[in-house]
């Protein structure tokens, strides 16, 4: 049995010892938390980024540079959507998903690469008159399955992060992580640039119709080799599904998940679940109880990382 | 020693609920009333637009293709009369501050105001306007379908190009409920358009931010007359009926339209409490009452 498999049934057997709410049989293991003797990475906020790509937009974003960082290597980078702001002064900071403290953890242990994160909020547009809210982009940057977001990664932020750390432009060496619309980002990221991006977690992934992402299960349908042939006739076309079958997927998600006019969040992973079985690609399901909130995700993170990672040392 | 660090997991988890909390308030069915329908309540006329309200909640329309002018659908009474005539060809009317009218003439290419005595000052001549929106501080703008063009007329009159190219069809226009965005339909194509309201009246930072549903086998939703709703959502008229956009830009539920075939060209909030949506359909008008109010700035 898989550790995921063994963990996720101490979970739910503890759940029914306590008959605890749902969501709180999920709690943060050693892994995720301050470890004695383990070094500790920079916590590094940035200053606003101003996109030209999502021209008018402003957003929070921080990066974590672990301590085992040496400049003359390159760099893995995992990037968080909804990063929001780092507090550098709290020493207890560990961001979404305690990451911070994952990383300095599994890497410690050899068990995760030298990884970078970084933790990029969602857009807003500042309202001209200071009294009033910023609209959110964040619906449009990441519900929309298109290359966009995915440009503005590549072309906007990684050069930015590459004028001060080495990165790493092996495709293998990137992944990406967001939880709901942020989890469909990190798939449409991948997907729309394979050479670019190869590992991706999903936590309660909207793989609904909020801008069509519910789409996704049929055209990783037709990547099964057997099937590929009628969509990917060019050479072109080959080289990008042989780059897309190399994605590796980690999703998550609660039988307590949403259910609204967008769709039905658990069926929806389940689709996509059934989808990348169908088609034979490297991934991860793990169906809790959990309602539309990260928390069974952060609880799983260091097994995700470790799964995820497993072929780069 | 860890409870700072899991706090803010929750403090984030719960911004995100919070988002989808959002998200799961956009059903239709927190605004439509089964046992209030969509019935006619103006006949008769040719082609019905420039759908507007004022503070009581009077409904002002136009009969763009065979009327005389403007009309009014009295708030109280139900009765429709003519309250400014000599005006043929009127597409969009809109309030502005201190209960001024505001109207696109496209039969005449000008935008005119007409004060409550009836006297009618021109802004601008030699545009193709279709439809207009006033803010609280008075600046008009207004849609030129045919040119890919939204003007701005400041409040002391000055005429510029607010935006030029990126809708392919400029018709519907609205604004956000707290005047820091505007919006536009696209006729020629499926989004919605939003712009930043700068201080000056300029427009910055063009996103398709909201996508309308197509009909099948169409690349064109038609979308046509805006307005918005006081918690903020966005209605547009298209093909497929009025489609409901929250303010984040997702599409939260289309209302079928009163006729099967036809278009819809124009919507607006009216009745004394802002609280009955009426739509412009062809040689009718059809209105049915809502759980929500329209957002009326002025």
């Amino acid at each position: 049995m898989k550790p995921f498999s063994l963990l996720f049934l101490a979970l739910t057997s503890l759940a029914t010892l306590t008959a605890a709410p749902q969501d709180d049989q999920y709690v943060l293991g050693p892994d995720s938390l301050p470890k004695e003797g383990v070094p500790h990475g920079k916590v590094i906020a940035m200053d606003p980024w101003r996109s030209k790509i999502f021209d008018g937009t402003v957003r929070d974003w921080w990066i974590y540079v672990p301590a085992q960082y040496d400049a003359s290597k390159p760099a893995c980078t995992m990037v968080f959507q909804d990063g929001g702001k780092a507090n550098v002064k709290d020493s207890k900071f560990g961001g979404s998903n305690n990451a911070v403290w994952v990383f300095d953890n599994l890497i410690h242990a050899g068990q995760m690469p030298v990884t970078i994160g970084i933790f990029i909020s969602p857009g807003s547009f500042p309202a001209a008159d200071a009294k009033e809210k910023p609209r959110s982009n964040r619906s449009f940057e990441y519900d929309t399955p298109d290359a966009l977001y995915s440009r503005f990664l590549l072309e906007e932020i990684l050069p930015e992060v590459s004028k001060t750390y080495k990165l790493s432009d092996n495709p293998e060496h990137r992944a990406i992580c967001g939880a709901s619309s942020g989890g469909i980002c990190a798939f449409t990221v991948a997907w729309e640039k394979p050479d670019a991006f190869r590992k991706v977690v999903s936590h309660i992934g909207s793989f609904t119709n909020i801008r069509g992402g519910y789409g996704y299960p049929s055209k990783i349908r037709q990547t099964k080799l057997e099937n590929s042939l009628q969509t990917y006739n060019t050479p072109e076309l080959k080289a990008v599904l042989e780059s897309r079958r190399k994605i590796r997927v980690f999703l998550q998600d609660g039988t307590g998940d949403i259910d609204n006019q967008f769709g039905n969040w658990p069926l929806a992973n389940q689709d996509m679940a059934a989808a990348l079985k169908f088609a034979g690609w490297d991934y991860q399901f793990v169906l809790g109880e959990g309602t539309h909130n990260g928390k069974h995700g952060a609880s799983l993170f260091p097994d995700t990382m470790r799964w995820l990672w497993r072929d780069v040392k | 020693m860890h409870i700072h660090t899991i706090f803010r997991v929750l403090f984030i988890l719960a911004i995100l609920s919070k988002n989808q909390a959002i998200a799961q308030d956009t059903s239709l069915h927190d605004y439509l009333i089964d046992s209030e329908p969509w019935k006619e309540v103006v006949g008769g006329q040719t082609f019905t637009d420039g759908l507007c309200t004022d503070s009581a909640g009077n409904l002002f329309f136009t009969d763009v293709k065979n009327g005389k002018g403007v009309y009014k659908l009295d708030a109280a009474t139900g009765q429709v009369s003519l309250v400014h005539d000599n005006l043929p060809g009127i597409s969009g009317l809109q309030f502005g501050p201190g209960g001024i009218l505001y109207a696109t003439h496209n039969k005449e290419q000008r935008v005119i105001s007409i004060d409550k005595d009836g006297k009618i000052d021109v802004l601008v001549t030699g545009v193709k306007c279709n439809d207009l929106v006033v803010t609280k501080k008075g600046f008009v703008y207004f849609t030129e379908t045919p040119t890919k063009r939204i003007h701005c007329i400041t409040p002391d009159q000055q005429h510029r190009i607010a935006d030029e190219g990126h809708v392919t069809k400029p018709n519907g226009i609205s604004i956000s409920i707290d005047e820091q965005t505007l919006a536009v339909s696209d006729y020629g194509g499926k989004h919605v358009w939003t712009w930043r309201i700068e201080a000056d009246g300029a427009l910055t930072a063009a996103s398709p931010y909201m996508t309308m549903e197509l009909l099948t086998g169409k690349v064109e939703a038609a979308g046509d007359g805006m307005t918005t709703e006081e918690k903020g959502r966005y209605f547009v008229t298209t093909d497929l009926g009025v489609q409901i956009f929250d303010p984040m830009g997702r599409l939260s539920g289309i209302i079928a339209k009163p006729v099967a075939t036809g278009k819809i060209v124009s919507v607006e909030f009216a009745g004394k409490d802002h609280d009955i949506l009426f739509v412009a359909a062809e040689d009718k008008i059809f209105s049915r009452k809502l759980k929500v109010k329209g957002y009326f700035g002025h």
